[in-house]
């Protein structure tokens, strides 16, 4: 199979790092270039000597690599249908970041844009290809616990506002300045914005849609950031298995411009948990864990250091098959949709007070 | 026993990665015994103790593809914990899976590897081929000690702990105030608790020592010299364990050059 001539733009999400490593080894990529948003982001890939050209300029790369047949869109949640637009109208494959927007006209229109040019999305949702959760949908599917009849997932992690400014931004994480609710000086945006992953999980385990939810956040850990990091959410699927949901930014970070050790002040920096209980028996799951531990540098406190990450791996041999075979990504905009409209109804359940109905 | 059991599947998932990773993939080869006669034997190390080793076999260090052990060498290598003093290691395995050579082997290797030095003496206690313990000291004044017990019962999964003292930090594999590794999800139904811990979603439905074997065949197929380098680790830590032995018969200390 020919590799696909990939590239990336941005590099401002959270997660741009973690597709170097894949970028470079897995033979199906040929990765040509990166787009840089910034000269300090730009400094920080160089620093990564991965020798790939990288520039400041989305236009410049783009004639400079008339070959490139995908992209990476590492970038803020604001600037993904200016680059969607772009990227239509050239023909290239897009994996997006999770949330390719939270303005229902705007997705709409990308869903037109990539329907229109014949090209494929897919969008990032890694926990798919997570192996603790490839047994946990098998345990589930397999009937062990029964009619699933309650989840609790959570999503907790630290804040990467600092390091990545726009999340802690409403109008570059939400796409606009929405207060949270009536006389709240913080807006939309926030912890939840950056955890879709148990609102994909639930539907996928229980093969069902969103009934109803009910969301509430809590005063802020951090009181200096105009966004929210702590909520709770709970509810009810259509066919009846209830959840609640922790999606809150509410492990403590030391606030470093470029992640790093020491990173975390809680020991575990992100956690996905889910339990389960189901007509016939429950279920404890961390998709995360077990780790290796330390207390070393830089600042001697008990770490959690991941022996996970291969989730990357797999989720790019689907976007490579998927772009050479013609086929649907699993994560498609279509199926993401209902995702993206059950976390405006969090939120809309927090401006209002009640439960929201889908 | 380890290493006669889920042999095709297994020859299929590592010519499957060959594949992908666009890997030279030989004509012929085993994961398993029986040996091959014609081709490449790629078998665990401690399984060929007692055996002499032709050019055609690879003893596998299969412990050094695991994730865990990666991510505590790199703690060491990195010095996120600054100047190691002391290693903590200890494995409990099912007579009916390990012998305890075996275990004292993964664990000696462990040593050196995460150590970043060789070992240059021990004195171990054995009874009965079943139950001991040794100390170790490497090259670099590292103190290791080595807990080896093949008296858990049939069925009982390895349990093992490598933690590493430094005069900055600890490290370790099992978390802060347990005694036994974690698992990835517990189920409690009819069927009593059941647990899993999934590690690899490429090798996804194999367990962690298979999953430990094949990413180390993969390895030595896809970086050429560890096959040399491993053949001469294995003699090393086979004349390691014969020491053991010799320390334990004649209770005295052994010290190598």
């Amino acid at each position: 199979m020919k590799p696909i001539k990939i590239a990336m733009l941005s590099l401002t999400h959270g997660h741009t790092r973690k597709y170097y490593q894949t970028l470079k080894e897995n033979p199906k990529l040929e990765w040509l270039a990166v787009f840089a948003e910034s000269e300090q982001v730009r400094d920080v890939f160089l620093k990564a000597n991965y020798d790939i050209p990288c520039y400041l300029d989305e236009q410049e790369m783009y004639e400079k690599h008339l070959d490139i047949e995908a992209v990476v869109m590492a970038s803020a949640n604001n600037k993904h249908l200016q680059q969607f637009r772009e990227c239509a109208k050239r023909g290239i494959h897009v994996l997006s970041m999770k949330i390719p927007s939270f303005d229902m006209d705007e997705y709409a229109e990308i869903e037109e844009l990539v329907e229109k040019a014949g090209i494929v999305c897919q969008v990032e949702l890694e926990m798919h290809y997570n192996p603790v959760v490839t047994r946990l949908n098998q345990i589930v599917s397999e009937g062990d616990l029964g009619k699933i009849r309650s989840v609790n997932a959570t999503n907790i992690t630290l804040s990467p506002v600092w390091a990545f400014p726009w999340q802690g931004i409403p109008e570059e994480s939400y796409g606009k300045r929405v207060p949270l609710c009536t006389g709240d000086k913080r807006f939309r945006g926030g912890s939840l914005s950056d955890h879709p992953h148990v609102f994909d999980l639930i539907r996928w385990l229980t093969n069902s849609e969103f009934d109803y939810v009910y969301a509430e956040a809590g005063a802020n850990i951090r009181p200096d950031i105009e966004v929210e990091d702590t909520l709770l959410i709970n509810g009810k699927m259509k066919n009846g298995t209830n959840f609640l949901f922790d999606p809150s930014w509410s492990r403590l970070e030391e606030r470093l411009e470029i992640p790093g050790p020491g990173w975390e002040i809680y020991p575990k920096r992100m956690e996905v948990n889910v339990n389960i209980s189901g007509e016939k028996g429950a279920l404890l799951a961390d998709c995360f864990g077990p780790n290796v531990y330390h207390n070393g540098i830089p600042n001697d406190r008990y770490t959690v250091q991941y022996t996970y990450f291969d989730e990357w791996i797999g989720m790019m041999d689907e976007f490579v098959d998927c772009i050479r075979n013609k086929k649907t990504p699993k994560i498609n905009l279509k199926w993401h949709r209902a995702t993206i409209e059950a976390m405006n109804a969090c939120y809309e359940s927090i401006a209002l007070g009640k439960i929201v109905y889908l | 026993m380890n290493t006669i059991i889920h042999s095709q599947g297994m020859e299929e998932a590592l010519s499957g990665l060959l594949r992908k990773y666009s890997i030279s993939e030989p004509q012929d080869f085993r994961l398993t015994q029986p040996y091959s006669s014609t081709g490449l034997s790629l078998l665990p190390g401690y399984s060929l103790i007692g055996a002499s080793i032709t050019e055609n076999q690879i003893p596998l260090l299969t412990w050094r593809l695991k994730r865990k052990f990666i991510e505590l060498k790199k703690i060491v290598q990195d010095s996120v914990i600054e100047n190691v003093r002391m290693f903590r290691f200890s494995s409990m395995g099912s007579k009916d899976e390990w012998e305890w050579p075996w275990l004292l082997y993964r664990e000696m290797d462990l040593c050196e590897f995460i150590g970043n030095g060789k070992i240059v003496s021990l004195n171990a206690v054995i009874s009965d081929n079943k139950a001991g313990n040794a100390i170790l000291r490497l090259d670099n004044n590292i103190i290791c000690s080595i807990e080896i017990s093949t008296q858990m019962p049939s069925g009982t999964d390895l349990v093992d702990r490598h933690e590493i003292i430094a005069q900055r930090g600890v490290a370790s594999d099992l978390v802060v105030d347990t005694m036994i590794p974690q698992d990835s999800i517990y189920t409690y139904t009819d069927k009593g608790e059941q647990r899993y811990r999934d590690v690899d979603e490429e090798l996804f439905g194999f367990k962690e020592f298979q999953i430990d074997h094949i990413r180390s065949a993969f390895q030595v197929l896809k970086q050429g010299e560890l096959v040399q380098e491993w053949q001469a680790q294995h003699k090393r830590l086979v004349n390691f364990i014969k020491s053991a032995f010799e320390s334990e018969k004649e209770r005295k200390k052994i010290t190598f050059n």
